[in-house]
């Protein structure tokens, strides 16, 4: 992730006003995906994607400007635990409209970014060896199994019904 | 300005793939990735240049933004339930270690130190960082993690998806576990691993989004300790007992000479 905040940094990508722009392109296209994907209401979702926008909005604001050095993830990932937080005021309606817009919109729209990103290491990709991709496949791979068994086995153990 | 119109024509062209490919879970997902890659890769599209990749990149951090707090949300909603998990949650970060064991692999194919930087780790920004803090920029371990990386973006994401598919069918582990699990430390592997999670069981959505956020932000906060005083020294000692036994020198001549 911090490849992605560097590159923003010597990237054409600034100020608040430019943030929002890109962040409402985003909504609309995800919400655009959203209801041909999973027909959920335009008007709910695009406020649902509205929230999203704005907790981001705030957390990379923090990240700039406060004197802590702490990544936007955490700040927006504590705001959104907070904001959801079963009990305040701010939850029932955050979830109501959050849950409009399913996650799998966003992360299509966000992956295709990714792609485009992508392109911009294909020439590193191709100079690199065919040894080289075997293990990174086998790093991948085991770093998910493992963690997939590791947390499997402790449900197991403490009993977690499936 | 013109860039971003662009950009959303692009994702618009995208977009089509998700109403025809239900059936096909993974299918939107890796649609829009190569998608992506493709036009950017075809140079006869003249409109998206490096220069616009590289704005595509910086307006990434925004819209992970969006899917963080898309995730942080089911998260809190679940506070209760992660509470409950929080054994599981904590100890399956134990589980990235098992990176290590590709160690050996390494070894065989011919690699010297970059092993160590290649399978200390999933080998992500704060992995890179932690790599190159502590043997310096031009050490053979920063090759292997920087190689790691690069593959990774490229692959990482196609990749995790197909292994978390398979991984679906073949492996009878609780949900929670495979929600878990997706939480690697990447944001887009993250992103590609929910897809297929969410859509086998259906029904689920808010726990797997709310365990698979959680676990994903342990692994960035957390995981950069493990790395750091557990993940780091295994591999280095295994490296030390592995290296005099199946290391191979002519190959790394050979990778030199590359």
């Amino acid at each position: 992730m911090a490849e992605i905040i560097d590159g923003s940094e010597n990237v054409s990508v600034q100020g608040i006003l430019n943030w929002i722009l890109l962040l409402a392109i985003f909504s609309i296209i995800t919400v655009i995906g959203n209801s041909i994907g999973f027909s959920h209401p335009i008007g709910d979702s695009l406020i649902g994607m509205a929230i999203l926008s704005l907790i981001t909005l705030a957390g990379v604001w923090m990240e700039r400007y406060l004197p802590f050095n702490i990544s936007s993830i955490i700040y927006i990932s504590v705001m959104g635990i907070v904001l959801a937080f079963p009990g305040m005021p701010t939850s029932d309606i955050l979830l109501y409209y959050v849950s409009k817009v399913e996650l799998l919109s966003i992360v299509t729209v966000f992956l295709a970014y990714v792609g485009i990103g992508m392109g911009k290491s294909w020439n590193e990709f191709k100079a690199l060896g065919g040894k080289a991709v075997i293990i990174t496949v086998i790093v991948i791979a085991s770093t998910y199994l493992g963690s997939a068994i590791v947390a499997h086995c402790v449900l197991v153990m403490t009993g977690v019904p499936a | 300005m013109l860039i971003l119109v662009v950009i959303a024509e692009l994702i618009g062209t995208i977009k089509i793939p998700i109403t025809h490919d239900v059936a096909i879970t993974i299918m939107p997902l890796i649609y829009t990735i190569i998608l992506g890659l493709a036009f950017y890769l075809a140079k006869p599209i003249k409109w998206i240049k490096r220069k616009q990749a590289r704005i595509a990149e910086g307006a990434m951090m925004l819209f992970i933004g969006v899917l963080i707090a898309k995730l942080a949300v089911s998260s809190g909603q679940s506070i209760t339930l992660i509470f409950e998990m929080g054994p599981a949650l904590i100890l399956q970060e134990i589980g990235h270690l098992a990176t290590i064991l590709v160690l050996p692999i390494a070894l065989l194919l011919g690699f010297k130190r970059e092993s160590i930087g290649m399978t200390n780790s999933i080998g992500r920004e704060p992995n890179v960082a932690v790599v190159v803090d502590k043997f310096g920029f031009n050490s053979p371990e920063s090759r292997g993690v920087f190689a790691i990386f690069i593959i990774g973006t490229v692959i990482g994401t196609i990749f995790i998806s197909f292994v978390v598919t398979l991984s679906l069918s073949f492996l009878p582990l609780h949900p929670y576990a495979f929600a878990m699990a997706s939480g690697v430390g990447s944001a887009s592997m993250n992103a590609a691993a929910i897809g297929p999670t969410l859509a086998a069981f259906p029904g689920m959505e808010t726990q797997i989004e709310a365990f698979a956020g959680f676990s994903n932000l342990l692994s960035f906060c957390v995981g950069i300790y493990i790395v750091i005083f557990l993940a780091m020294p295994l591999t280095e000692k295994l490296y030390d007992i592995l290296e005099p036994k199946i290391g191979k020198d002519s190959i790394t001549q050979k990778k030199e000479d590359d």
